[in-house]
């Protein structure tokens, strides 16, 4: 975990040996005031050099990552759209796609890929929908625009029983909407910080949606059927959904879906899942603890402050209330498995939520059809440019 | 302690001891480019719910969520020079501080947003490497890192406008041309008015905040993105664009008057941007408050 070193005297040294060089880290010194560490510094690190700047930062001050973390700082492994590289990749991949014999066939293309070919620096592919999962059997993308959709399926192996795999898809759809109203977010300027925390979690939120899918045997054009397609009928996310609205609700909705998530993976890693599943749920688990923690903070601030106080207890005790319905995947929704699991998500969510919490005592049935106009709005806009192209256009 | 450059500047950090003038144009760079790049992420903004695959909301997503980054940076440096973020935004509503001419449009369908976003990425790329090069070094910083994010962000256009080129039926590839003609004027215009004689009168040139003059920049980006549309089979109407036998790129000269109009906020958009920016503030302030726990 990254940490506040505690050696009060020590100080880091920061030197520039050049304009144009880099400011880089040289090394420390010891000294009883900032004053005297700077000149210090200055004779232990640059007495030999014409240097051309020189900070000096006492360690207390700093917080500094620890050698355990490495997944912190890697780029996202479920994130590759981030990386620079990604959409070259990504247009190489697909141009060599289509001329295997075995490709789809496209409509004639204006001008030939090679038009843009990427350079030679590209770095690796990366799959959109990578499978941290060691390539899980990849099932036949459900045509929703085409003919019937297909029926939920209940045969996903791996996350150690179908019940668990069950809520698994069922939590990919409430993090799949919830990723989206956080992307909208991010231009809602609540806080310039805050817009760059909802872009990353609604990034994440996406990206820990799409990995539930690889893990159950989706590839890409199913994914995005699924998401895309499904008419709203058929989706079934917890009714915390419809109150996907304004900041409070939408705090507390991404408080209690982030514990969801957070409960959920903290079971599957305890049963030992099939082959690939633990990588991946342990980084989705640790992502949605700071997730947690993010909303947290969010939750004690509206809480605490006299304006937004009755707004917030408003919003908090809606959506746990409607939040009951998290892990009630079966029709009665009242397994062994769906009790332990929301007795832990309910205590989760007043821990981090604070007193007010409405959730009932044990699990709700999840319905179809629900999501009100939240979820809705999504399906509809999600659907105006895809539906004016021909299926397999976008991938 | 400031350092003398080749070029005959010396450049300065926050702490430097700097000429009022220096300071208070770095304040007013960073906080144009703060506003600007915060109203002019909402045009693509709008399109994010519409963006028609998982991977392709994850890409258009990341892009917002950098572009709001770049007004953050942008922000920071203005407000250690003085300038209350809350100010950026404010004086925009109170019709203090403008934005640029081409963040007073939308998009109108899906197939304009590659080819605009290709033309404003690759004019903004070459922009920010020539101002990278000012005085004020955390203004020069930021806009190193901002100049990077651009750099994919020109690449996830190039992707969006292919796609449609390749995999879109012949209406839809009419708009992707549509679109160019339609944004490359803009974008001419964005660089802003011919220097003619003036550049070395101008101040900001002087005191070396504005390295290069905007003929020099419409100059190099014409010879960046023009041969990339023709390469994308995008037909370039000589009447807009074409390059003579010197080299030279000779364009259509922006209306500077009707420019000045869209700016002042005439253009088609204009109002629905300052909505927007107005209700996000109404709605979300004291959220914003709550958090810093001031009433
Ligand atoms: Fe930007």
């Amino acid at each position: 975990m990254p940490h506040v070193p505690t050696d009060p005297d020590v100080y880091e040294v920061f030197a520039q040996n050049g304009l144009g060089k880099t400011l880089g880290h040289v090394g420390s010194i010891v000294s009883p005031c900032p004053d005297a560490a700077w000149h210090l510094a200055k004779e232990t690190y640059g007495r030999r050099d014409d240097l051309a700047t020189l900070w000096v930062v006492r360690r207390a001050d700093m917080t500094v990552s620890g050698g355990d973390d490495g997944d912190l700082l890697a780029a996202k492994t479920r994130m590759p759209h981030r990386q620079p590289g990604f959409p070259t990749a990504r247009r190489r991949d697909r141009s060599a796609a289509a001329s295997s014999p075995a490709a789809v066939i496209l409509p004639t293309a204006a001008v030939p890929p090679a038009a843009v070919a990427p350079p030679a620096t590209a770095p690796p592919a990366t799959a959109a929908l990578p499978a941290t999962a060691a390539s899980p059997a990849t099932v036949a993308p459900p045509r929703f625009r085409d003919s019937a959709p297909p029926e939920r399926r209940d045969d996903a192996r791996g996350a150690g029983g179908s019940e668990l795999s069950d809520l698994w898809l069922l939590l990919a759809d409430d993090l799949f909407v919830l990723g989206n109203r956080l992307g909208e977010r991010i231009v809602d300027y609540i806080d310039l910080e805050e817009s760059l925390a909802v872009g990353s979690i609604g990034q994440e939120a996406l990206a820990h949606a799409g990995t539930i899918l690889v893990l159950s045997g989706f590839d890409q054009p199913a994914a995005d059927a699924w998401f895309f397609d499904r008419p709203q009928g058929r989706w079934r996310v917890s009714r915390a959904i419809e109150r996907l609205t304004d900041w409070p609700s939408t705090v507390a909705c991404g408080l209690v879906i982030a514990a969801a998530v957070t409960v959920l993976a903290e079971r599957t890693v305890a049963v030992e899942p099939g082959e690939g599943w633990l990588p991946a749920i342990t980084a989705v688990r640790d992502e949605q603890l700071v997730h947690l923690d993010h909303w947290r903070r969010w939750a004690r601030a509206l809480a605490a402050f006299p304006e937004t106080r009755a707004e917030f207890a408003r919003a908090y005790a809606e959506v746990t209330e409607r939040a009951g319905d998290m892990f009630g995947a079966r029709p009665q929704g009242g397994s062994a498995l769906a009790v332990t699991l929301h007795e832990r998500f309910a205590a989760l969510v007043g821990e981090n939520g604070g007193p007010g919490s409405r959730m009932p005592d044990r699990p709700l049935a999840r319905t179809a059809g629900v999501g009100g106009s939240a979820l809705a709005y999504c399906l509809s806009r999600g659907r105006m440019v895809r539906d004016d192209y021909a299926p397999g256009v976008f991938q | 302690m400031a350092m003398a450059i080749a070029a005959g500047h010396r450049r300065y950090e926050l702490w430097d001891p700097m000429p009022d003038e220096v300071r208070e144009g770095a304040r007013r760079f960073a906080t144009v480019q703060a506003l600007n790049e915060l109203v002019g992420v909402l045009p693509f903004a709008e399109w994010l719910d519409r963006a028609p695959s998982h991977t392709r909301r994850q890409m258009l997503m990341a892009k917002i969520q950098d572009e709001v980054g770049h007004g953050h940076v942008a922000a920071r440096v203005a407000e250690d020079l003085g300038m209350p973020r809350e100010r950026i935004l404010q004086d925009y509503l109170d019709g203090r501080a403008k934005v640029h001419n081409i963040f007073h449009y939308s998009f109108a369908t899906w197939e304009e947003l590659g080819p605009g976003l290709l033309l404003m990425n690759s004019a903004a790329i070459i922009q920010f490497q020539s101002l990278m090069k000012g005085v004020y070094l955390p203004y020069a910083r930021a806009l190193r890192k901002i100049e990077r994010e651009e750099s994919f962000h020109y690449q996830h256009a190039l992707d969006l406008t292919h796609e449609v080129l390749t995999h879109g039926d012949a209406e839809q590839r009419r708009r992707v041309r549509e679109g160019f003609e339609l944004w490359l004027p803009r974008v001419l215009a964005y660089l802003g008015p011919p220097d003619t004689d003036t550049l070395h009168a101008n101040r900001m040139w002087l005191i070396g905040l504005k390295p290069d003059g905007n003929d020099a920049l419409r100059q190099a980006w014409l010879n960046k993105i023009i041969p990339v549309f023709l390469k994308l089979g995008v037909h370039v109407d000589p009447a807009l664009v074409r390059q003579a036998p010197s080299g030279e790129w000779e364009f259509a000269m922006p209306d500077w008057a009707e420019v000045k109009k869209v700016i002042a906020g005439g253009g088609p958009a204009s109002q629905r941007r300052l909505d927007w920016v107005r209700n996000a503030l109404d709605r979300n302030t004291r959220y914003r408050r709550a958090l810093r726990g001031v009433s």
